[in-house]
């Protein structure tokens, strides 16, 4: 079967699976070899410029001040910071400001914008968390499919270093700085919607604490109360309340005319709405995903 | 007058934290730095917020910074023992360095 | 143009970021790289709370200077980059 009598569909094909090569040895040599001879007289070769240190330099300095001089440019045409007649200054934030507080029900104006007016977007923001700690372990389990002597030895000698390592002072300095560490990232979650604070970083305390209390007593202990089914649960978990707190806006329009949630009296801690679950579905998605990072890149398991 | 003594205090602990950052650089070994290090979490930090504690408003403002010095103390030397630790461990040459000085 | 004492502080604090930021680049001993880029990372807060964002601080302290730099360690350590470990 020549090549002539084919659809253009079977030439693709063939072109795909590497067959027109077989099919046609000699004119895909002679093609080859000759698109090769013609590269190397014309084209632009990178190796034997840096033979040539002096022009490579000057190539280097020149790019470098050719991006540099752009960056300065476009800086010196941006508006001055805080003029009246700035593209920020507008409507928007005015809203923002004037009503912030009567429509989120939030003393800290920054935590109503994010998880009310934009809730959408934190959303978003927990997702790419969530798949991040997944592609994380995909890449990073140590299981039968991820298995090498070599790393299997290792990793056994790193258990035997850390069993036989006495770690009086930090064991005991860790006993008892977690829970203080643990209360100030829950405090910090809890009041987000009062004071700086919420969600993000509030979760990345308590995952630094997590860390620290690893660091101390080995992983099992933190497995004994975080195992990989309770981690995966409180994420999907977190993530899917979040979902359904704010999902609400699109089956009921987006004022929530009837179906309004009470905001309380601002400066309490039970008001604001749906801010402070929200703050705390963000809070555990956070904190398990700094958690899961850390358990995955040392042992590879949760 | 309540300005002044905090002022005092201030003073104190900056003071403190330039004598460690001159002991850093002036000291060549890491276990000397290290003494160097701590004297700023220590002493310096000490005496910065026992003069914010003076200029405090409430006594939540006070106590949120006790809280703070109380972690600070408690995590500073844990850090520097570690960090010590692992000099002493890594370092091929620490015995020389130390015994034979 | 009256220089107050805030404006000289944060003239400082942005040269020692514009500082770090080219030595971290610049040194070739990738543990120095990490631990400048914490130092770069704590004065970063403390530039957020000159201007007026206590929440980006707080974030910026415990993700930037705590947890990113344990991260980078743990991946050093795994590719055996850290002096004193295995074949470092």
């Amino acid at each position: 079967m020549t090549n002539q009598n084919k659809t253009i569909w079977q030439k693709w094909k063939a072109w795909v699976n590497g067959e027109e090569a077989l099919l046609h040895p000699d004119a895909y040599i002679a093609k080859r070899a000759e698109r090769k001879k013609r590269s190397k007289k014309k084209t632009f070769n990178m190796r034997r410029m840096k033979e040539n240190p002096q022009v490579y330099h000057f190539l280097c300095v020149s790019v470098c001040a050719a991006f540099i001089g752009i960056l300065l440019a476009v800086v010196a045409e941006l508006p001055s910071f805080g003029a009246a007649e700035n593209p920020t200054n507008n409507e928007v934030m005015e809203r923002y400001l004037e009503k912030g507080m009567e429509e989120t029900g939030a003393i800290n104006f920054v935590t109503g914008m994010i998880l009310d007016y934009r809730a959408f977007d934190t959303f978003g923001e927990a997702n790419v968390l969530f798949l991040a700690v997944i592609g994380v372990w995909m890449l990073l389990q140590r299981d039968r499919k991820n298995f090498s002597a070599e790393q299997e030895r290792e990793c056994e000698e790193d258990a035997a270093i850390e069993t036989a390592e006495s770690k009086t002072i930090l064991q005991i300095g860790a006993k008892y700085l977690t829970p203080m560490i643990l209360l100030y990232g829950v405090y910090v979650i809890c009041n987000g919607h009062l004071s700086p604070g919420g969600g993000f970083s509030g979760g990345a305390i308590i995952g630094g604490g997590l860390i620290l209390y690893a660091a101390a007593y080995g992983q099992e202990k933190v497995g004994a109360f975080l195992t990989k089914r309770r981690f995966l649960t409180m994420i999907a978990g977190s993530l899917l309340t979040y979902f359904a707190c704010k999902s609400y806006s699109f089956f009921t329009g987006a004022n929530h005319v009837g179906y309004a949630i009470p905001k309380g009296t601002p400066g309490e801690i039970l008001s604001a709405g749906w801010i402070l679950p929200l703050n705390i579905c963000v809070g555990l998605v956070v904190a398990c995903t700094m958690y899961g990072f850390y358990a995955l890149f040392t042992k590879g398991e949760l | 007058m309540r300005m002044w003594i905090a002022g005092l205090f201030l003073c104190g602990g900056m003071l403190f934290f330039i004598f460690s950052l001159i002991g850093f650089y002036r000291l060549n070994y890491v276990m000397n730095r290290i003494h160097a290090a701590a004297l700023a979490d220590t002493l310096g930090l000490g005496l910065v917020m026992v003069g914010l504690m003076i200029l405090g408003k409430d006594v939540f403002h006070i106590a949120k910074h006790l809280l703070v010095l109380f972690f600070f103390w408690a995590s500073a030397p844990i850090a520097t023992h570690l960090i010590g630790k692992v000099e002493m461990l890594t370092n091929a040459d620490y015995y020389e360095r130390v015994h034979e000085k | 143009m009256s220089l107050d004492i805030a404006t000289v502080i944060q003239g400082l604090l942005v040269l020692f970021l514009i500082v770090s930021a080219i030595a971290v680049s610049v040194v070739r001993n990738l543990f120095l790289a990490v631990i400048i880029f914490m130092g770069y990372s704590s004065v970063m807060a403390i530039i957020w709370i000159f201007l007026g964002a206590p929440d980006l601080a707080i974030t910026e302290a415990a993700v930037g200077a705590g947890i990113s730099s344990v991260l980078f360690f743990l991946t050093l350590k795994q590719i055996h980059a850290l002096k004193g470990t295995r074949e470092g």
